[in-house]
């Protein structure tokens, strides 16, 4: 097991410094620069600044100064924001976005694997139309049409939620975030859960397990671990979709997380803002990406065994 | 020797006429096509003309102006053109005024009312007292506002449909980049095998931990904001699946005994390709690009929600939900309809794509 972590881990390593490398030189492709605004600088105050931010070194040179940097944990000032580095941004805004994000993915785990579950043991009747119907309802209303709706509806309708806002957590402001959030993947963790449940169930141990006489809890177990390993598969897809989608979410909702550094930042060309918010969601991704793995090697014993050399 | 690949049928009208989902989607996406390219020519409106008069009105059936509108823009002109109105009326398709003032009425101030969107221009019918007493006939201007109007008074009917042509268009453009790449790369990658392989198929995976929104947004920066260069930067980004599902397919089809056959006879590995390999894999393809072009769709929306993605006036189904989510207190109708087409499309084509798949597995 250590051994394939190991293994999976040295991979993620290359890819994460590939991705570091591709975002660095396309944003410099990218026309305009930092400093640009409506009246124009005086050219020696630009140059000034060029130089303050080590712009005007070579670009190569910029790159391995960057890597320099990031490699003692340090992403550098913010060429926008000025007085504050990305370091000091991320220290308020990270925390705000991991929570939203990972109670997103509880909610869509959890409600998606219950609404699967219902639909697998229930042949005709409800339980499957309740999946094609979460499934349809997750497709045909994407987050930025979920949000607003919800906003009406609970926000201004029923005044039962705040509309917006952070108000630094409190719990009534993260419930409609986290649901729009979380809707779009109940959707697809429903289904696939419904698929594979269904599949399991017929499978030749469970039918052993069965004539055995086993306690229906002892039966559920062995179901469920046989059933997962798509549903974790598709986990990783799940943490970068929910990554993208709280860059809508946050925006709708005004919460003061990554999401808009990730825009503003680009469209301002705040070089060292995007490439931290790249590297954070890369690598947020990979880590992602590295624990499924293992979720999988741990409830699947040939996928560890395959990887074998 | 494999068995041969089950592949999905190729024609849509055989599966759709056993399968009533699907029957169901291609009737709604053919509607909404068919609005979306008819339906702008039909509406009277140009898609970017601005009815100042009509700031963010309510969706009706009826033809505008009603008549507490006419009253109001009267009471309004007479105001701007400093007269007493003495008597009013509307009949048919005309308003007849008559307008008192303390002095003289100069006809040309008459024009107030051609300046408005209510009216068409003013004649004069009877002038008495001088010029200080003037009865005209004002004929007004019926228009149909059947989604109501946006916060610059335009046509939201128009600009949905508009922005209907649009989306579909860059849902279709942006599919056809993604699957040449994909289908151009997976086929070359899988053919080619060994290291080659391996290599291309590493990129891809790393592609794919990329955030494809920053991916998106830097693509727009380089391109520039323009429409036709937005499916560009989306064909870019989503064909890394089609690449792997043509590769898996490629790596399966070089086995069979028709390409070693091609091969023996001397055909040029593009000529096998293109010949042998991608007709062969076509079921998959076709299968995944019916989740590909409602993906695609979506992330378009989604881009030009962000503000990233076509510019006004021209717009898109994401433009206007973006506009419609910030008007949602008042004018809901910004956001409703927009988001039910938007809506019905990816719908329509999803349930297209499942019924094709569950046709290719019966």
């Amino acid at each position: 097991m250590l051994r394939y972590f190991l293994s999976r881990a040295a991979m993620a390593v290359p890819t994460l410094f590939i991705i570091i490398a591709l975002a660095f030189f396309l944003m410099r492709l990218a026309p305009g620069g930092p400093f640009d605004s409506q009246r124009a600088l005086d050219p020696d105050i630009a140059n000034n600044l060029r130089r303050i931010y080590k712009l005007d070194r070579p670009l190569l040179e910029q790159f391995f100064l960057y890597l320099q940097s990031l490699a003692h944990g340090d992403f550098g000032p913010s060429l926008h924001w000025r007085d504050f580095s990305v370091n000091e941004l991320f220290a308020t805004a990270l925390p705000i976005s991991a929570a939203l994000g990972t109670k997103a993915m509880l909610v869509a785990i959890l409600v998606g694997t219950g609404l699967g579950w219902v639909g697998a043991i229930s042949k005709g009747g409800i339980g499957p139309r309740l999946v094609d119907g979460a499934a349809l309802f997750g497709i045909v209303l994407p987050v930025f049409v979920v949000a607003p709706l919800l906003q009406l509806g609970l926000g201004l309708a029923l005044h039962a939620l705040p509309v917006g806002g952070w108000n630094d957590g409190a719990w009534p402001n993260q419930v409609l975030p986290v649901i729009t959030l979380a809707l779009p993947q109940i959707a697809i963790v429903a289904r696939l859960m419904q698929a594979s449940l269904t599949d399991a169930l017929l499978m030749p141990h469970i039918r052993t397990l069965r004539a055995f006489g086993m306690p229906r809890s002892h039966i559920t177990l062995h179901v469920l671990r046989a059933a997962f390993p798509p549903v974790v598969s598709y986990l990783g897809l799940a943490a970068a979709n929910v990554l993208t989608g709280s860059v809508v979410v946050e925006t709708i909702f005004g919460i003061p997380g990554m999401g808009r550094y990730f825009v503003d930042g680009a469209l301002g060309r705040d070089y060292t803002l995007v490439m931290g918010t790249v590297v954070v969601v890369a690598a947020a991704v990979l880590a992602f990406n590295l624990i499924v793995d293992l979720l999988l090697a741990w409830l699947d014993p040939r996928v560890r065994y395959e990887s074998r050399p | 020797m494999n068995e041969p690949a089950r592949a999905a049928p190729l024609s849509v009208t055989a599966a759709a006429t056993r399968n009533w989902p699907m029957r169901t989607s291609l009737a709604i996406l053919g509607l909404i096509t068919i609005l979306c390219l008819i339906g702008p020519l039909l509406s009277g409106h140009p898609y970017d003309q601005v009815y100042r008069d009509y700031v963010l009105v309510p969706p009706s059936l009826f033809a505008h102006p009603f008549p507490v509108e006419i009253e109001d823009a009267k009471a309004a002109i007479a105001r701007r053109m400093h007269v007493r109105i003495e008597g009013a009326r509307v009949e048919g398709d005309a308003l007849h005024v008559t307008l008192g003032a303390g002095k003289r009425i100069d006809p040309r101030a008459l024009r107030a009312f051609a300046r408005s969107d209510l009216f068409a221009p003013a004649k004069i019918a009877a002038a008495g007292d001088d010029g200080r007493r003037l009865t005209i006939d004002v004929p007004l201007k019926r228009m149909i506002f059947l989604f109501g109007t946006d916060a610059n008074g335009r046509d939201l009917f128009t600009r949905v449909l508009i922005a209907g042509r649009i989306s579909l268009a860059v849902g279709l453009l942006a599919s056809f980049i993604a699957l040449t790449i994909g289908v151009a790369y997976g086929a070359a990658a899988g053919y080619a095998g060994g290291q080659l392989d391996s290599l291309m198929m590493r990129a891809v995976e790393i592609i794919y931990a990329l955030p494809f929104i920053f991916f998106v947004i830097v693509l727009v920066m380089v391109f520039g904001r323009h429409f036709v260069l937005i499916f560009l930067a989306i064909g870019a980004v989503e064909w890394l699946d089609m690449a792997r599902i043509v590769r898996g397919q490629t790596l399966s089809i070089k086995q069979r005994d028709f390409v070693a056959a091609a091969e023996a006879l001397g055909a040029t590995t593009p000529a096998i390709l293109w010949r042998h390999v991608i007709p062969n894999a076509a079921g998959p393809i076709v299968a995944y690009l019916t989740m590909l072009v409602p993906r695609v769709i979506l992330l378009e929306s989604f881009v030009s929600f962000l503000g990233l993605g076509v510019q006004e006036p021209l717009t898109s189904w994401g433009v206007l939900v973006a506009d419609g989510a910030r008007n949602i207190q008042g004018s809901i109708h910004l956001l409703i309809f927009p988001a039910l087409f938007l809506g019905a499309t990816l719908g329509a084509l999803q349930g297209l794509g499942d019924g094709w798949r569950r046709a290719g597995i019966q």
